[in-house]
């Protein structure tokens, strides 16, 4: 018995030690980091950007912060009296939906990325993503963002904070 | 004015400071020649969008070199924290804080409050960075606040109120402070919150002298209104309320001239917005 403690404290010390050196993970790029390539099977075949493919700036390349038409306050209204959902305990995190808006102030290619309160990866009640999901989408219209005079393509996102099911904060 | 000059001075200093390259030498002189090669590498970087595959490549190849190099984990996390990555985000800062906490934990803890609104977590951060060290914990890394003062906003957030006031006061009491653009802005909006009306007023004013904004008078006109709200002497309060509408309509020619509150990827605690401005205008005038 007193051996085979040994071999597996030695064993899990190994392990252990492996993992401290072994190489990071490696990633698969893209052009960007976060670039969101067309995908027939989710996305709105209408929906174009119009500075052709790999055009697309981040919404912070202009300096001009978060915009939002209306201001923030708009957006918030439109998810308290949208999402109305009941407190779930549990369901606590980020959800982050990121598009891309065009050079007409119209959004596509949402994509959802999801996380419990400890950054990891986690699948929020259905009900909760979908709804915040959908309400992002239906969002008619953006900001028209120019660099030199033309309206250019670019990545912007909403990030719900998420105590218990209930949005704490809507980000950026 | 010299303060603002300051502040700036020290925004850029630690911006540069926060994204230069580390200094290879420091490595070379201490006989870790794995990280000195791999810090040598990061001048290949040169050139290179941070959210570029060459870049992160680049940044992969470095770690190959020496995969305890914590520099180039935090370079790496930096696209995945512009662009809403959470998961990815901590993933590497947690490996660049692993391996060196000392000069990582004050960058994690200020992400975590700046994008994610992550409270506890800048906390924690900011705390262990304060335990860890025995020299002031420093600046965030857009240079625009203290750690400490930071560290007070997080914990208003979690309703800690009395304990934020106390930090924000220790902080702007030490001689060794540089006052931040909007050190004074967050004690007058907290003040006010826990109701004490002469001491905020305070405060802004003193704000005003340091960077003067829309929001400053936004929330010197909330606190002549609440005090025009508790008065029984009536002229005092009808003062009170003129005293209140002109704050507003100040703080509404500031925000439309562009004297706000700003920063380049969030919205900061304590901004206020146009339409909450009219609002109050609105409910003034029509009294």
């Amino acid at each position: 018995m007193k051996n085979l403690i040994v071999l597996v404290i030695i064993l899990l010390s190994c392990i252990w030690l492996y993992s401290c050196d072994e190489a990071p993970k490696k990633d698969k790029y893209l052009r960007w980091v976060g670039d969101i390539e067309q995908n027939d099977k989710l996305d709105d075949p209408n929906f174009k950007v119009c500075n052709g493919e790999n055009g697309e700036f981040q919404y912070f390349n202009l300096s001009n912060g978060p915009q939002y038409l209306g201001e923030k306050p708009k957006i918030e209204r439109l998810f308290k009296e949208e999402f109305q959902l009941d407190t779930l305990e549990g369901q606590s995190g980020w959800l982050r939906v990121r598009f891309i808006v065009n050079c007409e102030g119209k959004a596509g290619r949402y994509r959802l990325l999801e996380a419990d309160q400890n950054y990891k990866a986690f699948d929020f009640d259905e009900e909760i993503s979908s709804s915040l999901f959908e309400i992002t989408k239906s969002i008619e219209s953006w900001p028209i963002q120019y660099k030199d005079e033309n309206p250019i393509d670019y990545y912007y996102y909403l990030t719900f904070k998420l105590k218990d099911g209930q949005i704490q904060e809507i980000l950026p | 004015m010299k303060n603002i000059i300051t502040t700036l001075l020290l925004l850029l200093l630690t911006t540069l400071a926060a994204t230069a390259q580390p200094n290879c030498l420091v490595y070379k002189n201490e006989g870790d020649m794995k990280k000195y090669e791999a810090c040598e590498k990061c001048s290949e970087l040169a050139g290179h969008y941070q959210f570029s595959k060459e870049f992160q490549e680049k940044l992969d190849e470095v770690l190959e070199i020496d995969s305890t190099f914590a520099w180039a984990y935090r370079a790496k996390s930096v696209a995945y924290l512009k662009s809403g990555d959470f998961i990815r985000w901590k993933e590497l800062m947690d490996k660049a804080v692993q391996y060196d906490p000392e000069n990582m934990l004050g960058y994690r803890g200020w992400c975590r409050f700046q994008f994610f609104r992550d409270y506890e977590g800048a906390i924690a951060d900011l705390e262990e960075l304060d335990k860890l060290v025995d020299y002031d914990i420093g600046y965030s890394v857009t240079g625009e606040y203290h750690l400490k003062i930071a560290m007070a906003i997080c914990y208003r957030s979690i309703g800690e109120k009395e304990k934020a006031i106390k930090l924000i006061e220790e902080q702007i009491g030490n001689e060794k402070h540089f006052a931040g653009l909007y050190d004074y802005l967050h004690l007058g909006s907290l003040y006010l919150e826990v109701g004490e009306f002469e001491r905020s007023i305070e405060a802004l004013e003193k704000q005003i002298n340091e960077n003067d904004m829309a929001e400053v008078h936004y929330y010197l006109g909330m606190n002549y209104y609440r005090m025009s709200m508790v008065r029984s002497d009536y002229q005092r309060g009808l003062a009170e309320k003129e005293k209140a509408l002109n704050e507003f309509i100040k703080a509404k020619e500031l925000y439309t001239s562009g004297k706000r509150m700003r920063d380049g990827y969030s919205h900061p605690v304590d901004k206020v917005f146009l339409e909450e401005i009219e609002l109050q205008i609105e409910n003034l005038e029509s009294l």
